[in-house]
């Protein structure tokens, strides 16, 4: 803030004008190399939908969408996919991750890495891991029948519930570690104000360290929706094929039918979606930290 | 309101001891300070006294109840975190009207009660600010006012005025000495400033290592310490020998001055080594024979001694006070 | 592997300025995109090994193939890829977007072929067979009416997640005949399905899902690919009312003269019968030689999808019909999926 009246020194003006610039020559390359090799691609691919080769602006791809529904229903079918995925996400890897913050610094360093460690595993090797785990003959159903809990194997595969299983254990650490990085970083003196001051364990769970972690909780939920909808090998694979999610749709029309420009035409439905839950969410958090 | 009684309250962490069997009482309505070094178990009592910690040992009683093992919620105390520990999230008036919503009082009754309160500590307009708009004289007195709106029986500070500069908690302790005194609440303030302890309360503990060193009303500690850390911890101590051996102390208030060969020149001997000028008195660091060193805090009238000169200093016997 | 390209390709312009109006320059290096695996291996071994003894071009492989990259291999107006591998659907694709060269037969010169395999736009290399498997000590289907006869043949069933392999074959179980199929009868086939999808436990993308689920006894009958299954002792398999199928190699729209002079030469080694057995030693797949089958090994013979007792029990895919109808069948496709 500058004092009226008072005629404001020149010196640090300059200089930060000077960096400002400075700062941009620098990251000018960067940013032409990320609009030529991420944005122009989004764009060319939008605007396959819209032009074609010799007759113009048209919109026939967006009316063939909204005649046969059926590509559409195949996209809501994803959403809910990934509501559902990120919903499981959310009630594992909540307390979760509330549970390693409870940990001391050389557990929690555990923790972390086993957390991570599925990062370092390729996503099909995990994807056959979960039938060797959970198939009819897999270790879960050797033990509930061996236990006598069951007669028939149960099926957790080849449905909705092995792509909820196989998503959620893919995309735990993208929820699970900025939401205890948020854990760790609330006072524990927080918690005890509000202990001193009157409120019980639940309420001081849910006024004050639920509130303060439902950024981070936001933030990573979002995450793991918008990957979720892209998700390819997962629900192949553990979904049995019986899942039917839009980016295998998408893959038919691009290397199979092949037509791209409605894979285009249901891209854009998908990016703006995304989009629009981006900017849901950006709305929220402004106002909750306004 | 009501009174505190620690009785041989002992905390310890493996075999450490942060509080060390220590026995305090205080009276309905009284202002009693904490004051030790950092490190010294100061927080750890506060904590143990809120219900926010458990003793090892020993017991503590509430207006005569034995709360030793109640919780936070059962103890009905308000307590200001040294770091404030105010809620980010929540406004100013989010803040002071949480203690009141977890007591399920709402509505207008609980806006008039944050807001009165917020107007207490001189803070009202700021209502819809968040904390980290708020400086950390305001913060403060969120705190504060967070910890009376519910009208607590006890406010435990923990040194509420330790992050602000200079004049601003000088204006506070104002204020909060006479806020406790409006409220008529029991008071426990924790703090390292000696100054700050001498002019607030009506009695001070002063605790080292986790052990009382002594209780006793500011002047009483200041002029007749318990022992040589008192004595030492509060202000500037001369020690003198004593006819029978032992040590004793003179404040530097009690030391006489006067120019060498002056007629009532009695007294010993000594040279200016340093005089510092602080407003209305003027502080001189003396050498007396023997490479004995003196300081001596004397009203300033106009003229001082310069270092390097000789004069003679004093003291009545009366002023010396023999300590361990 | 980039910049030898780029050396290569430097390395070829001053010989083409000289040459220039010669059509016998030919590259000493050319690049093929194929669809990887045992297959990628079969073609080295069956084909690019012999080329570059007698003649020294090299081609260097990578993987995998998909219309998407060669269309953005050609719109992007690159031509350091010459030899693209495409289904037989996608060759019709790609020759309608103008994303492949015609062959020159006449250059290429090649030895006799099966008809189907000399397509005006591509080499058709490895007939492939899709055809119906099971797991050891099940009861064993003869036709796909019993295939998928789930009260006679209990057990779980794995089949593709593409209408070009389940609708023709969901036909047959209604009773048409394997020369009758099309034009399919979509909506019959589709009932088929219906009535059976309750007994499918998967329905796989990738090739190595039907063993791999046959093996850990979660399904018992498939659907699949022959050379994933045929030869291992853990499996029965029955090339009757299967499909055969080809796999084509085409050239990339705008390749050089030179390169394409090249990949003639390749097409050449493609055509020979001793070549296509050397291949057919990695994956059990066969090349388009009338006379491979006595090249083989006689007691393999029922493995591979050319030899006599095979070709003749089975339909060859009708790459046509499918192009014609395969956005519109899909979509009935998608709304069964969502049915499942
Ligand atoms: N949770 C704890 N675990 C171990 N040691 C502790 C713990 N809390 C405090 N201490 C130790 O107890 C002593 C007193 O701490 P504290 O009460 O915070 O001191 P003060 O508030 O007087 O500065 C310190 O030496 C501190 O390290
Ligand atoms: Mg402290």
């Amino acid at each position: 803030m500058r004092t009226a009246g008072r005629p404001a020194p020149r010196g640090p003006e300059d200089d930060d004008a000077m960096t400002r610039s400075n700062g941009f020559s620098f990251i000018a390359p960067l940013l032409v190399l990320m609009v030529v090799a991420f944005n122009a691609p989004i764009v060319y691919m939008l605007g396959l939908a819209f032009w074609e080769k010799g007759r113009g602006f048209t919109l026939e791809h967006y009316e063939g969408l909204a005649e046969t529904p059926v590509y559409l229903r195949v996209l809501g079918n994803t959403m809910r996919i990934a509501l559902i995925a990120t919903i499981a996400n959310v009630v594992i890897g909540y307390p979760l991750a509330h549970w390693m913050r409870s940990l001391g610094s050389r557990a929690r360093m555990f923790a972390i890495a086993l957390v991570v460690l599925p990062f370092w595993v390729s996503i099909l090797v995990r994807t056959y891991a979960w039938i060797v785990v959970l198939g009819n003959g897999g270790l879960v159903n050797r033990f509930l029948q061996w236990s006598g809990l069951t007669d028939e194997p149960v099926s957790f595969l080849y449905n909705e519930l092995g792509v909820t299983i196989g998503m959620a254990n893919v995309l735990l650490p993208f929820l699970v570690l900025p939401l205890f990085a948020a854990m760790v970083r609330i006072d524990d003196r927080l918690l005890q104000a509000a202990a001193s001051l009157g409120a019980p364990p639940r309420t001081i769970f849910w006024k004050v360290y639920f509130p303060l972690t439902l950024p981070a909780l936001a933030a990573g939920a979002l995450l793991v929706f918008i990957l979720c909808l892209g998700f390819y090998v997962t629900p192949a694979v553990l979904g049995g094929g019986r899942v039917p999610m839009i980016s295998n749709l998408l893959d038919t029309l691009i290397n199979q039918i092949p037509r791209w420009e409605q894979a285009s035409a249901i891209s854009t439905i998908l990016l703006i979606v995304t989009l629009l839950i981006f900017a849901a969410y950006r709305r929220l958090d402004r106002k909750a930290s306004a | 309101m009501s009174d505190i009684r620690l009785e041989g309250v002992t905390k310890r962490y493996g075999t450490f001891a942060a509080a060390d069997s220590v026995d305090l009482s205080v009276t309905q309505g009284e202002f009693v300070t904490i004051l030790g070094p950092s490190g010294s178990g100061k927080t750890t009592l506060l904590s143990l006294i809120s219900g926010l910690n458990r003793p090892t040992a020993g017991r503590i009683f509430i207006g005569g109840r034995d709360v030793t093992n109640a919780t936070a919620q059962e103890r009905n105390i308000g307590l200001v975190f040294q770091s404030y520990a105010l809620f980010p999230h929540m406004t100013v008036l989010e803040n002071v009207l949480f203690p009141l919503g977890v007591r399920k009082i709402g509505g207008a009754e609980a806006n008039r009660l944050a807001r009165d309160a917020l107007k207490l500590v001189r803070l009202d307009g700021l209502e819809e600010r968040r904390p980290s708009q708020l400086s950390g004289g305001q913060q403060q007195r969120v705190a504060l006012a967070r910890a009376i709106v519910f009208k607590p029986d006890i406010l435990l500070l923990d040194e509420p005025l330790g992050a602000l500069d200079r004049k601003l908690r000088e204006e506070l302790q104002v204020e909060l000495k006479q806020l406790q005194r409006t409220l008529g609440v029991t008071t426990l303030l924790v703090t390292h400033d000696q100054e700050e302890a001498l002019s607030l309360s009506d009695r001070i503990m002063v605790l080292d290592k986790g052990r009382t060193q002594q209780v006793a009303a500011p002047t009483e500690a200041y002029l007749r310490p318990a022992n040589r850390f008192v004595a030492e911890f509060l202000g500037i101590a001369n020690f003198v020998g004593l006819p029978d051996g032992g040590q004793g102390l003179v404040r530097p208030e009690r030391v006489r001055l006067s120019a060498n060969g002056a007629a009532n020149g009695s007294g010993k001997p000594a040279k200016v080594v340093e005089a510092i000028y602080l407003g209305q008195m003027v502080r001189y660091h003396l050498a007396l024979e023997g490479a004995q060193s003196i300081v001596a805090a004397v009203p300033f009238l106009g003229t001082a001694h310069a270092p390097g000169e000789q004069v003679m200093v004093s003291w009545d016997s009366a002023d010396i006070w023999p300590v361990t | 592997m980039k910049r030898r390209s780029f050396v290569a390709a430097a390395a070829a312009l001053p010989a083409v300025s000289i040459l220039s109006g010669t059509a016998r320059a030919q590259s000493k290096e050319i690049r093929m995109i194929e669809s990887g695996g045992a297959s990628g291996d079969s073609i080295q071994k069956g084909y690019i090994d012999p080329l570059f003894k007698k003649t020294g071009i090299k081609v260097v492989r990578e993987s995998p193939s998909s219309l998407g990259k060669l269309r953005a291999l050609v719109e992007s107006g690159q031509t350091s890829t010459t030899l693209f591998e495409l289904g037989s659907g996608i060759v019709l694709q790609a020759k309608k977007l103008g994303l492949i060269e015609k062959v020159d037969w006449a250059a290429v010169n090649p030895a006799a072929m099966f008809p189907e395999a000399k397509n005006e736009y591509g080499f058709g290399y490895q007939y492939f067979s899709t055809i119906m498997a099971w797991r050891k000590g099940v009861k064993e289907p003869q036709n796909f009416t019993e295939f998928f006869d789930s009260k006679a043949f209990p057990g779980k069933r794995c089949l593709p997640d593409y209408p070009h392999y389940c609708l023709p074959f969901a036909l047959q179980a209604t009773g048409v005949p394997i020369d009758k199929l099309f034009p399919l009868d979509v909506d019959t086939a589709f009932k088929k399905l219906n009535e059976v999808k309750k007994d499918v436990a998967v329905w796989w993308k990738a090739g190595a899902q039907p063993p791999q689920l046959m093996k850990d006894n979660e399904v018992q009958y498939s659907i699949c690919w022959s050379g994933r299954v045929v030869g291992d002792p853990a499996f029965g398999v029955n090339f009757a009312g299967g499909k055969s199928d080809l796999s084509f190699i085409a050239v990339v729209k705008g390749s050089k003269p030179e390169d394409k002079a090249a990949a003639w030469k390749l097409f050449y080694e493609m055509s020979l019968a001793e070549n296509q057995a050397k291949a057919a030693e990695v994956i059990s797949y066969t090349g388009p030689s009338p006379e491979l089958d006595a090249l083989l090994p006689k007691d393999k013979l029922w493995q591979f999808p050319t030899s006599k007792q095979n070709k003749a029990v089975q339909y060859f895919e009708n790459a046509e019909w499918w192009a014609e109808n395969g956005e519109a069948v899909n979509k009935k496709w998608e709304a069964f999926k969502l049915s499942l």
